[in-house]
């Protein structure tokens, strides 16, 4: 790919990211020398086969992974370590169960010491966004997965971020739910023209809710295509019956079959080679 | 998992006539009836088994003096000054070894196998260094609560769900907000648990200590009823400490048992 | 070039961070040792390490330690076997007559966050200021948690097993001797090792308290004669005792359930 050049409304650049891992088996690179961009206002996925390494990348913008080469500039400021511009969203549940909804939403402004009320208003203005209206003072315990979910992304919300980052939100809920949320995510993301870098797996959702997609190649993770998405917005999930989205997806998993391929060609030799050295 | 134990104990808490309830009364009245047979009876020494109204008069009369609850006052202070120092402390080592890797596998072992050993032994020591006062005991009542803490604490750790410090992480919390709004919160059943454990073990350290060498305290007024031989005083008075006991145990439980809702 | 470490499991585990703890405890010994022969730390409370550890040879030739070791040693045996007979028979009882578990569990459960030892000065009553005395403070202290694993290992038998059973029509006491009691072996054995070790700690405390018996009574011997370096290295061997019996439980507990 060649160097891209920097236009002048991107908000987050990644420059040259590699990720290199010390294993029992000798040192992988996760992530091999990735650049992109991603403008004000645009809403971008990043899909992969398992073990493409875009977890890791996730992790390395989200300035949770440090020991990395190459550099990542939020508004232009390299970062080093978690950047008050993104918000994270992870995969596995992390809402606290001992705090309420509302405490939950409310949490990055108690951090940073926004006194009760104006929390508390602040909160109930994103829990009503996301749908979680009149659920203010249940438990976490008491909701299901993908109420769960959208506590999670209220509270990200909540910390105003320029950049949104999520890794795989909804990767553990079931499709009508997943797209019902995407459906969500989307309207939000139009409502407040937030800027987003999704991580996932799903093609169908990235399609859905991307101007553009990177694909990222199996082990190690290198960029092997961006798509621009050119569907016309506002989006809801009724468009996933449409021709071109279904053009659009197929292009993609054409890309991805074979690196997915590749994922699982690598699975099976890893067992094959296990049950040798247990012999 | 709450669910079921919750279910239990409302099976059991049932309306006055169930039959557990009724187990129970009769199982309680048969052991009184039993004890005031032998009481009566002759065969054993004479007071070993008092009659159940001479055990009540006794109870009564405890419960009515000034002196024990001055007694129980002292007890009660020392106990809670070591398990606010062991508990501190344990607490501290517990979040410095479950956040360490290394520093646990260092040093956590030590703790681990000094725990389950006689702590009462400690106490020549502790009146060498401390004196013949409240101080020693207390010092014995740190010591044996520490232990269960530290441990119970430092396992805690461990066991945090490791995304709730990545969102702690990505929303930069400081230090200081990560162990009170993330890793203490987090923490709270191991904490209560271990809490609970402690208690019972600092009781049981000071107890003992005042039972050993101490002019004031419970253990000091139990141990003056065996070397008078006032039996229905002694059974009044280890009644009244095990009811203590048991209930003081409970109440730190149910403080753990308030988020049944939110545990998970 | 920058390599991150990833949390994969097998590597290969150093000795570096149980080294880093033996040092630092001998390097503590060492210190104090050195702060008392200047003088910081007050010898007349705190004996000199090195006193201690020859103390160790006068306890082995003149306080017959390994005597007084026998007969603590004595003493947990008889009250463990007690508690182990009776704890378990009791469990099973409660756990076959389910009324009887609903009504009795929790008074169990319950005396066993109880300070029971603190009846010592009643059984010195009873019986007197000596073995019997100790003994009962041990089997008493360790019957709760004997008997409250046993329930709970039977009652927690998988279901699909007492099925299998059901579906051989085995009678009930076939049931329990066949399928339910080898099921619920290791977590008895769980509370058996819960028990001995209360049982041991209590055991001690009380040969100490009420003067009598084996290493509990020599501590508190050396204690009254003010001997200094005897009494701490008198504790010191009871400790180490106590953490021998806790790895061998431990051991034999690992030995006895393989499978887990």
């Amino acid at each position: 790919m060649p160097p891209p050049v920097v236009s002048s409304d991107a908000i987050l650049v990644a420059d040259d990211i590699v990720v290199r891992f010390a294993t029992p088996e000798g040192p992988i690179t996760a992530v091999d020398n990735v650049s992109f961009q991603v403008r004000l206002g645009e809403f971008v996925s990043v899909i992969g086969p398992s073990g493409c390494g875009k977890s890791t990348l996730f992790n390395v913008i989200g300035g949770l992974l440090s020991q990395h080469d190459g550099i990542v500039k939020v508004a232009g400021e390299t970062i080093s370590g978690p950047h008050q511009s993104i918000g994270m969203v992870f995969q596995e549940e992390s809402t606290f169960p001992w705090r309420t909804v509302t405490d939950n939403v409310a949490f990055p402004l108690e951090l940073i010491g926004m006194p009760k009320a104006k929390r508390i208003e602040r909160a109930r203005y994103f829990i009503k966004m996301v749908g979680l209206d009149g659920f203010d003072n249940r438990y976490p315990g008491e909701l299901s997965g993908g109420m769960r979910q959208r506590v999670s992304l209220a509270r990200t919300l909540a910390s105003e971020p320029k950049i949104l980052l999520m890794d795989e939100p909804f990767a553990a809920l079931d499709e009508q739910t997943r797209l019902l949320l995407g459906d969500k995510v989307l309207q939000i993301q139009q409502q407040l023209k937030q800027t987003t870098l999704l991580i996932t797996h799903n093609i169908t959702e990235a399609v859905q809710m991307s101007d553009r997609i990177l694909v990222m190649t199996y082990r190690p993770g290198k960029l092997k295509r961006i798509v621009d998405i050119d569907l016309p917005r506002p989006r809801t999930s009724e468009i996933v019956s449409s021709e071109a989205f279904g053009r659009y997806v197929a292009q993609i998993w054409n890309d991805l079959r074979e690196e997915a391929s590749r994922g699982m060609l690598d699975e099976e030799k890893e067992v094959l080679s296990g049950h040798e050295g247990a012999r | 998992m709450a669910e079921t134990g919750r279910l239990r104990h409302a099976a059991v808490a049932a309306p006055l006539v169930s039959p557990v309830t009724l187990l129970r009364i009769a199982i309680v009245l048969g052991v009184l009836a039993v004890w005031e047979f032998l009481a009566h009876s002759g065969w054993l020494y004479r007071d070993v088994v008092p009659s159940l109204l001479s055990i009540g008069r006794a109870l009564a009369a405890l419960l009515a003096s000034p002196n024990y609850y001055f007694n129980l006052g002292v007890t009660a202070a020392e106990i809670g000054v070591a398990l606010a120092i062991g508990g501190t402390a344990g607490l501290a080592v517990g979040i410095l070894l479950g956040a360490n890797r290394f520093l646990s596998r260092a040093f956590e072992p030590y703790l681990y196998y000094l725990g389950p050993t006689p702590k009462i032994i400690f106490f020549p020591v502790m009146i060498m260094w401390f004196g013949v006062g409240p101080e020693s005991k207390v010092a014995l009542g740190t010591l044996s609560c520490f232990f269960p803490i530290a441990l119970s604490v430092a396992a805690g750790m461990r066991q945090i769900d490791k995304v709730l410090i990545r969102v702690g992480k990505s929303f930069r919390a400081s230090t200081w907000q990560m162990v009170m709004k993330i890793y203490l919160p987090a923490m709270r059943h191991p904490i209560i648990n271990g809490v609970r454990l402690g208690f019972g073990f600092a009781l049981i350290g000071t107890l003992l200590a005042e039972t050993k060498l101490s002019n004031k305290g419970i253990g000091f007024l139990i141990i003056q009823t065996y070397s008078v031989f006032d039996m229905p005083g002694m059974y009044a008075m280890l009644i009244v400490l095990f009811v203590l006991a048991i209930g003081a145990n409970s109440l730190i439980g149910k403080l753990g048992g308030l988020d049944s809702i939110k545990r998970k | 070039m920058t390599i991150a470490v990833s949390s994969a499991p097998g590597l290969p585990r150093s000795y570096a961070a149980p080294l880093v703890g033996l040092v630092s405890f001998i390097a503590f010994v060492l210190i104090v040792e050195a702060l008392l022969r200047v003088g910081a730390l007050n010898r007349f409370i705190i004996p000199l390490p090195s006193e201690i550890i020859v103390s160790f040879g006068r306890l082995f030739l003149e306080e017959h330690i390994v005597h007084r070791f026998l007969v603590t040693a004595g003493e947990c045996l008889i009250a463990g076997v007690m508690v182990t007979l009776c704890g378990v028979t009791v469990g099973v009882l409660m756990q076959r007559f389910k009324l009887f578990q609903q009504a009795c569990e929790t008074w169990v459960a319950a005396f066993a966050s109880a300070p029971l030892v603190l009846t010592y000065p009643l059984f010195m009553v009873i019986f007197g200021r000596n073995a019997w005395t100790i003994i009962m403070m041990g089997f008493l202290s360790a019957l709760p948690p004997v008997i409250l694993k046993t329930i709970e290992g039977i009652s927690s038998t998988r279901r699909v097993l007492v099925d299998v059973g059901r579906s051989f029509k085995l009678t009930a006491t076939q049931q329990f001797w066949k399928i339910l009691f080898p099921a619920a072996l290791p977590t008895i054995f769980v509370g058996v090792r819960l028990g001995l070790i209360f049982a041991l700690i209590n055991i001690v405390g009380t040969e100490f308290l009420i003067n009598f018996g084996g290493l509990g009574q020599l501590i508190n011997d050396l204690a009254e004669r003010y001997d200094l370096a005897g009494t701490y290295a008198a504790i010191c061997f009871v400790i180490l005792v106590s953490i021998f019996f806790f790895i061998a439980l431990e051991k034999g507990e690992r030995w006895l359930r393989p499978v887990d």
